[in-house]
């Protein structure tokens, strides 16, 4: 009895203080993490639109967020749409209710400052406001439009599929015609040296350029990729000049209907990250179509 | 003094030929074989192996007489997660050039066996500094069968090393894949049974004119 007293006693004071400390560091770092974190995923979305060191971002371009919600009221359920309005950024945001039969409701403003509304408490809270007691409400995703010389350029969205182990999430870059302009690994947990390498360029570049037709019916081939391809591909390692415009235009012309070649050894990861934008495309053109039909027939004046 | 500081060589140089954990014990197969497809990822899987270990073991060393022998073994798992979280975090927020490198890696670490082996083997019998001695032992000891089966791999398998082009062509494909890490390690182990055949093979010999 004493001996059993003594194991839980000493098993217990462990897992406190295994516990306390990992505790204590999660309070230190979450702050600093979760900027990083951000930094990150600010970086990800130039890139992925195509802006590097070598193309500096225009001025003039502007981004707008979308944030779509799901509304249960008694029985029924809608989605809501928080969408920027107005000609200027300091406008403010209305909500659009839709059923799932992609009908329109009902459009009600939002009474939230434009600099909170990336605060996903303070946003949930001005739509629980607007919509009226007792309905719930839960936030979904959102993704993001780019304005270039006020014309719609690019549509962002970032996405979670699930991978070999846990999920990937990364972000998708449409142009307006809902082609691949890019692909950008956010975060994943697949295994170094195996699924990991869907991070690497020769991988993900597969999907630039891929138009919205071909990416409906994408799917893995385990074949591997040309060689001059895989030059292509691996923009990074290009040197100076190494491609001309007709010629990036003519690769990707070639390779335009092309599968995706699998990762040696990480079929899974492939295929996984290959579905899980198939999934998320398909997904997102039916519901901007649908969203852009309410605007245009109910006359919203919205910013994007 | 000349007595000890031996044995605290021979427990350092323990861990990288006598008893090294990939060739001689044969132990955590799993990531030495997934992981080493290249030489950078073996390099940095050792050496977030070398850090953990040698916290972890000089924790338990520290600990060893208050741990209670019957629930040993979860007592060394909570410690290797509370290391792995503690430092897994403290990368992300604050060396996240880092972390992108070596994340992957550290979260892995938990399910090492040898390092949970070195825990029960030595740690728990012995002082600080020899733990630390033999906890940097064997880390250096994996770090080089991981540096070893990486090299051997990228160089034969995509004709790299470190990511520079050495011999401009792929001379076997098939190195790539996780089943030659098993023909690699296979070879090595060979080759340590042999030398360690021929070094018995001349003491003996020598023993016998004397």
């Amino acid at each position: 009895m004493k001996e059993m007293i003594k194991i839980v006693l000493g098993l217990c004071v462990t897992c406190i203080t295994a516990a306390c400390i990992m505790g204590v560091t999660f309070i230190f770092t979450s702050d600093p993490k979760k900027k990083n974190e951000h930094i990150n995923f600010e970086k990800n979305m130039f890139n992925v639109l195509g802006y590097n060191e070598n193309r500096s971002i225009p001025a003039d371009l502007k981004l707008y967020s979308i944030f779509r919600y799901i509304i249960i009221q008694g029985d029924n359920q809608y989605l809501g749409y928080a969408v920027p309005v107005g000609e200027k950024d300091s406008s403010g945001y209305d909500l659009l209710q839709v059923d799932t039969n992609g009908n329109f409701v009902d459009h009600k403003h939002l009474d939230i400052k434009p600099e909170k509304v990336m605060e996903e408490g303070d946003r949930t809270s001005a739509i629980k406001a607007a919509v009226g007691g007792a309905a719930t409400v839960t936030y979904a995703d959102m993704f993001f439009v780019a304005k270039v010389e006020n014309k719609r350029s690019a549509f962002l969205l970032p996405a979670e599929t699930i991978g070999f182990k846990t999920t990937i999430g990364f972000m998708l870059a449409l142009d307006p015609l809902y082609n691949v302009i890019g692909v950008e690994i956010l975060e994943h947990e697949e295994d170094p040296g195996l699924g990991a390498e869907i991070e690497q360029e020769y991988f993900k570049n597969q999907f630039q350029g891929k138009s919205f037709e071909k990416v409906k019916s994408i799917v893995v081939i385990k074949q591997p990729i040309p060689d001059d391809y895989l030059k292509f591909l691996e923009k990074k390692k290009w040197r100076q000049g190494e491609y001309s415009e007709q010629e990036i235009k003519a690769m990707q012309q070639k390779y335009q209907d092309s599968d995706i070649n699998a990762i040696t050894g990480a079929t899974i990861s492939s295929v996984a990250l290959t579905n899980g934008i198939k999934v998320a495309v398909k997904k997102f053109v039916y519901r901007v179509k649908v969203l852009d039909t309410i605007i245009m027939n109910k006359q919203i004046a919205v910013a994007f | 003094m000349a007595i000890q500081q031996k044995t605290n060589k021979e427990i350092f140089l323990n861990g990288i030929f006598n008893e090294n954990p990939i060739f001689r014990l044969a132990l955590s197969m799993c990531p030495a074989v997934a992981i080493t497809t290249n030489l950078l990822n073996g390099i940095l899987m050792g050496v977030s192996v070398i850090f953990v270990q040698i916290c972890a073991n000089s924790t338990i060393a520290l600990l060893k007489d208050y741990i209670h022998p019957r629930v040993r073994l979860p007592i060394y798992s909570l410690t290797l997660a509370t290391y792995v979280t503690v430092i897994d975090l403290i990368l992300s927020a604050y060396f996240p050039v880092a972390y992108g490198a070596l994340g992957l890696f550290i979260k892995l670490i938990v399910v090492f066996t040898f390092i949970t082996m070195r825990l029960d083997v030595f740690a728990r019998k012995n002082t600080v500094f020899p733990t630390f001695l033999d906890a940097m032992g064997m880390g250096l000891g994996f770090l080089w069968g991981m540096m070893v089966i990486g090299g051997v791999r990228e160089l034969l398998g995509s004709g790299t090393l470190l990511g520079y082009d050495i011999l401009g062509f792929k001379p076997m494909l098939f190195f790539v894949l996780p089943a030659s890490g098993f023909f690699i390690i296979g070879f090595m182990m060979a080759i340590f049974n042999y030398t360690e055949r021929i070094y018995k093979e001349k003491q003996s010999k020598r023993r016998i004119p004397a």
